[in-house]
């Protein structure tokens, strides 16, 4: 029966694409214990998930914006960085003596409302005038993000800022398998790890996420069912630009913040999101743990043979050109 | 009824096509020929490079020679000739006609060619001093390299309607490439510019064949990637000993090519680069081919519906336009003796998008524009300092900002460029002035 | 009988074609109203002019009293417009559930009407969580239509309901649209004369973008010539 094949056909290509990564994800574990004793090999594992999630968080807002607006925002990783210095600004703006957790969750919390409002900002004045040339966003965005930098170097300088205190339980390291690894950066982890839970459901849950995931395939007949969507892209804009912000502020006690460190993420972000296939974000999510392992995994072979992390980035660029030949909608992408 | 002023575009007439070109030519070989005969090299050399050398030996002779009063002299005539062609439209005399078409450009190329004149004369030198007269050239030789990588990036962005983040590539490939071929296998200098141009081919194919299979954005993700990695690799410590990593290398060039000994000769040969580079894509696009690539970029689905096998179209285009993204790498990797990361950079492939963009993508001339004037604009004003609303802004450190915002405010407000905004107004004024004159 | 709907002269162009060279007809209320015409007549333009999905450049579209020309769609739809546009254009990555939710003008919409989709399409009630994508051709052309009667919307644009079903599924569409007509006003695009001549009460005959011909169906019926001039079978 036509029904029950097409059933079939359809979970077949998603869970091949899932037992697709699942393997490719176990190997890059096996290549790891076969390469590096098991301390180094937990380091490279939670290194691998922090990197993940840090690509996640810039590329989130990617693949929804793309999937239901056509806008590849190239100004992503220029809001992850301005979510820093906002954070940094509103951080820097108590009077001393205010205890550090409190500073830390203002930082966090007016970043990720800045980063939203200026995402809001940007759409309706910029990219909203362009919907009938679709070619000229990405050009704008890519202006854009080029005007953020260059904005916040004039203001700031170039040097970057002294990287802000987090609170002290999360400012230290702990012993793993014998090797050791900064709390801090498990915080990361686990604040990408919530932001995933809270988009998937936002998405499968809410009326919100049902408009998003129908305009997605059809932002036409949505209009016709009644629902503004000007307005839910306007809302997805700046919901994509608030979780880059908020993946700024939150990296930015471990990194710092200076004015190129959204464009250290961008191209990674961008190759999460071809990976992944573009519109679908279940293949982000996937595709940033998994570029994020690579990447970790490169980088700790290349510095133990080579002593040159020359292998990590060229590791995940590879990968993008291998998977883009012998997939070309990439992991989860549908042909249409 | 006769369409007035197409200022760039040239019309299909064919009643004295070669009239101008012809007396151009005649323009152009006069001076140095009269040079040439007067000037006396050494007798050992002969050929071209007793021409090369007889013809410095005596542009170099002072500031405003015979050869520069000439070019000037020249270029004042066709430019006041073409005014006058502007200015009595109605007139419909072929010498006219031809003015009209093609005398605006003209001049600007004779203006060019008189330019070291132009600038020796103005700094109170001769054109083959170091000092002011050589810097100005070599602001003018960056000039023309980067109007012919906008030129090639505007026969993908404007005519067929490709995005491509990844020209930098292209344009590094040539540098680097030349570079190396001479450094490292001591290659003569034609062979080792031929094999950066095939090698250029080569990766216009490779990216083409990949990333084309699927449209719209993946290309230029894909060429953004692209050129991301020859930047990795050209920089990394682990290529040291080939590429010099972040420092770069230098290489050594024959001595007629030195833009150090001999700069005026580099000048001249970058104007021709730009001047080929432009005569053929404005071949290309006014061809058959040409008219299917505008068919592409306005609607792909339905030149393949007419029929047309698209890929090979945008393949074309886009190796066509890489090779001649190389040969400008060739010509900035000779100027510089060598070749850094830079070249395979970013910002090689913001500043051809940008300077087709601010020019006109689309049109034949606005890439020239752009480069032109941007390139222009930020050495003439790099060290200014301009106070507003109390701020003292430094133009040359804010440059990238400042650019930003123009980039902005032309995709929004002027997405055909100065060249395609100029043309749209001269066609509206030249419309209500020909309503205002009683038919005859 | 007033009419709900009046399209009065309407020119749209797609891109540099002109669809549209002069449209008008009227749905008087309650009725249901179908436009004939061959392929490429300017039928489903005239629906999604009407929809707001194209912008007619001239003409004035009279609905209730307010003009529907240059509003934006979704306000069209809240003025109480139900669209079903053709080739059962559903979600196909959402459920069934989900498919009639997001149609909700206000909530709690879908509880109080869910018992008359049901009972006007039995096969959704048993399919309510299933993806759309895997809904049989029928049963999606059923999702389309059900979509657009989960708002209370007074007037139905149905466009080619019939296309590309089987005789027995094309029986119960009709039988469906029969009964839902008894609560709204439908006009309708539909390429079956068959089906057509069975279901309405008025037709307009669109011939290459222009209106040419209006009346009463049982006075279609009655001229063979007419039918054969424009609509090529009879």
């Amino acid at each position: 029966m036509s029904l029950q094949t097409a059933t079939v056909l359809r979970s077949n290509t998603f869970r091949s694409s899932l037992l697709f990564s699942a393997a490719f994800i176990a190997l890059l574990v096996l290549v790891n214990f076969a390469l590096f004793n098991p301390g180094q090999v937990s380091v490279v594992v939670l290194s691998g998930l922090y990197q993940g999630m840090l690509f996640f968080l810039v590329s989130a807002g990617f693949s929804i914006v793309f999937g239901l607006l056509d806008v590849l925002n190239l100004a992503q990783g220029s809001f992850f960085m301005l979510g820093a210095y906002i954070g940094f600004a509103v951080y820097g703006s108590f009077p001393e003596g205010t205890p550090v957790w409190a500073r830390f969750m203002a930082a966090i919390m007016a970043a990720t409302l800045g980063g939203g409002l200026l995402g809001a900002l940007t759409e309706s004045a910029l990219i909203r005038p362009l919907y009938a040339r679709p070619v000229f966003q990405i050009v704008l965005t890519f202006g854009l993000g080029i005007v953020f930098t260059e904005l916040v170097r004039a203001i700031y300088g170039p040097a970057g800022l002294i990287p802000i205190q987090p609170p002290a339980a999360l400012d230290t390291t702990f012993p793993i398998l014998g090797a050791r690894f900064e709390t801090y950066r498990v915080f990361i982890i686990v604040v990408g790890a919530v932001l995933m839970a809270a988009i998937l459901l936002l998405l499968q849950r809410t009326r919100i996420g049902i408009i998003i995931r129908a305009g997605v395939q059809d932002s036409e007949m949505v209009q016709a069912l009644g629902i503004n969507i000007r307005r839910i892209f306007t809302l997805v804009f700046a919901l994509g630009c608030a979780v880059a912000a908020l993946g700024g502020i939150t990296a930015a006690p471990y990194l710092g913040a200076f004015p190129s460190m959204g464009d250290q993420f961008l191209l990674s972000a961008v190759i999460v999101v071809v990976l992944g296939g573009m519109s679908s974000f279940e293949g982000t999510v996937i595709a940033s743990i998994l570029v994020g392992l690579t990447r970790a995994t490169a980088e700790q072979i290349s510095l133990q043979y080579l002593q040159t992390p020359v292998l990590a980035s060229l590791s995940i660029l590879l990968i993008m050109i291998v998977v883009l030949l012998v997939r070309p909608s990439g992991l989860f992408g549908r042909e249409n | 009824m006769q369409t007035p002023g197409a200022l760039y575009e040239q019309p299909n007439r064919a009643s004295h096509k070669g009239f101008l070109p012809g007396i151009l030519l005649a323009a152009l070989l006069a001076p140095p020929l009269i040079a040439a005969i007067r000037g006396q090299a050494p007798p050992d050399v002969s050929g071209f490079e007793h021409f090369t050398r007889s013809l410095a030996e005596v542009a170099c002779a002072d500031g405003l020679n015979l050869v520069g009063s000439l070019y000037i002299a020249e270029t004042i005539l066709l430019g006041m000739l073409t005014a006058v062609a502007f200015a009595f439209p109605p007139g419909k005399h072929p010498v006219f006609t031809a003015l009209r078409n093609q005398g605006a450009l003209l001049s600007a190329l004779l203006l060019l060619i008189a330019m070291p004149f132009v600038i020796a004369w103005g700094t109170d030198s001769s054109i083959c001093e170091r000092g002011k007269s050589f810097f100005w050239q070599s602001v003018f030789i960056e000039a023309f390299i980067l109007a012919a990588l906008a030129i090639s990036y505007n026969l993908i962005f404007g005519f067929i309607g490709v995005i491509s983040f990844g020209h930098a590539a292209f344009f590094g490939a040539g540098a680097y490439g030349v570079g190396l071929l001479i450094h490292h296998l001591e290659w003569p200098l034609g062979s080792a510019v031929l094999g950066a141009l095939l090698v250029s081919v080569a990766m216009g194919v490779f990216v083409s064949v990949i990333a084309l299979r699927i449209r719209g954005l993946y290309f230029a993700i894909f060429t953004l990637v692209f050129a991301e990695i020859f930047f990795v690799l050209a920089q990394n410590r682990i290529m040291v000993n080939i590429t010099g990593a972040e420092d770069g290398f230098t290489f050594a060039v024959p001595d007629w090519i030195n833009a150090t000994k001999n700069r005026i000769t580099f000048y001249y040969l970058g104007l021709a680069y730009l001047v080929g580079a432009f005569l053929l894509v404005r071949q290309i696009v006014n061809s058959p081919t040409g008219r299917v690539m505008h068919a592409i970029r306005d609607n792909e689905d339905r030149a393949i519906m007419l029929g047309y096998n698209t890929f090979t179209y945008k393949m074309l285009a886009i190796v066509l336009a890489g090779t001649l993204a190389c040969g400008a790498g060739i010509l900035r990797g000779l100027l510089n003796k060598g070749a850094s990361p830079s070249v395979l950079s970013i910002s090689f492939t913001m500043d051809p998008l940008l300077m087709t963009l601010i020019g006109g993508a689309g049109t034949f001339i606005g890439p020239v524009i752009g480069a032109f004037l941007l390139h222009l604009v930020e050495q003439a004003l790099r060290d200014t300092v301009i106070p507003i609303a109390g701020i003292e802004i430094n133009i040359g450190e804010r440059w990238f900002l400042i650019l930003g915002v123009i980039f902005i405010v032309i995709v929004i407000a002027f997405p055909t460029g100065i060249a395609g905004t100029l043309q749209s107004w001269w066609n509206k004024w030249t419309a209500r002035r020909n309503a205002r004159a009683p038919s005859r | 009988m007033p009419n709900i709907l009046e399209v009065d002269e309407i020119y749209t162009d797609i891109g540099q074609f002109h669809i549209l060279e002069g449209v008008s007809f009227q749905v008087p209320e309650g009725s249901v109203t179908v436009l004939l015409g061959r392929n490429g007549a300017g039928k489903t333009t005239t629906l999604r002019s009407i929809m707001g999905l194209w912008k007619p450049h001239r003409g004035r579209i009279n609905y209730q009293g307010a003009d529907l020309v240059g509003k934006p769609a979704y306000q069209i739809a809240q003025l109480g417009i139900g669209y079903v546009p053709e080739y059962r254009a559903i979600f196909r990555h959402l459920t069934v559930a989900e498919n009639l939710r997001i149609a909700e003008r206000k909530r709690g919409q879908l509880a109080e009407r869910q018992r008359f989709i049901f009972d006007l399409f039995p096969d959704l009630e048993r399919l309510y969580n299933w993806p759309g994508g895997q809904l049989s051709g029928g049963q999606q052309q059923m999702l389309a239509i059900a979509r657009a009667l989960v708002a209370e919307n007074k007037l139905l644009l149905i466009d080619e309901p019939s296309e590309g079903l089987a005789p027995v599924l094309i029986e119960q569409m009709m039988q469906a649209i029969r009964q839902l007509s008894s609560h709204s006003t439908v006009l309708l695009v539909e390429q079956n004369f068959r089906v057509a001549s069975q279901l309405a009460d008025f037709y307009t005959i669109i011939e290459d973008g222009k209106s040419v011909h209006h009346g009463e169906i049982k006075q279609l019926l009655k001229e063979p010539d007419l039918i054969r001039r424009y609509l090529g079978a009879a």
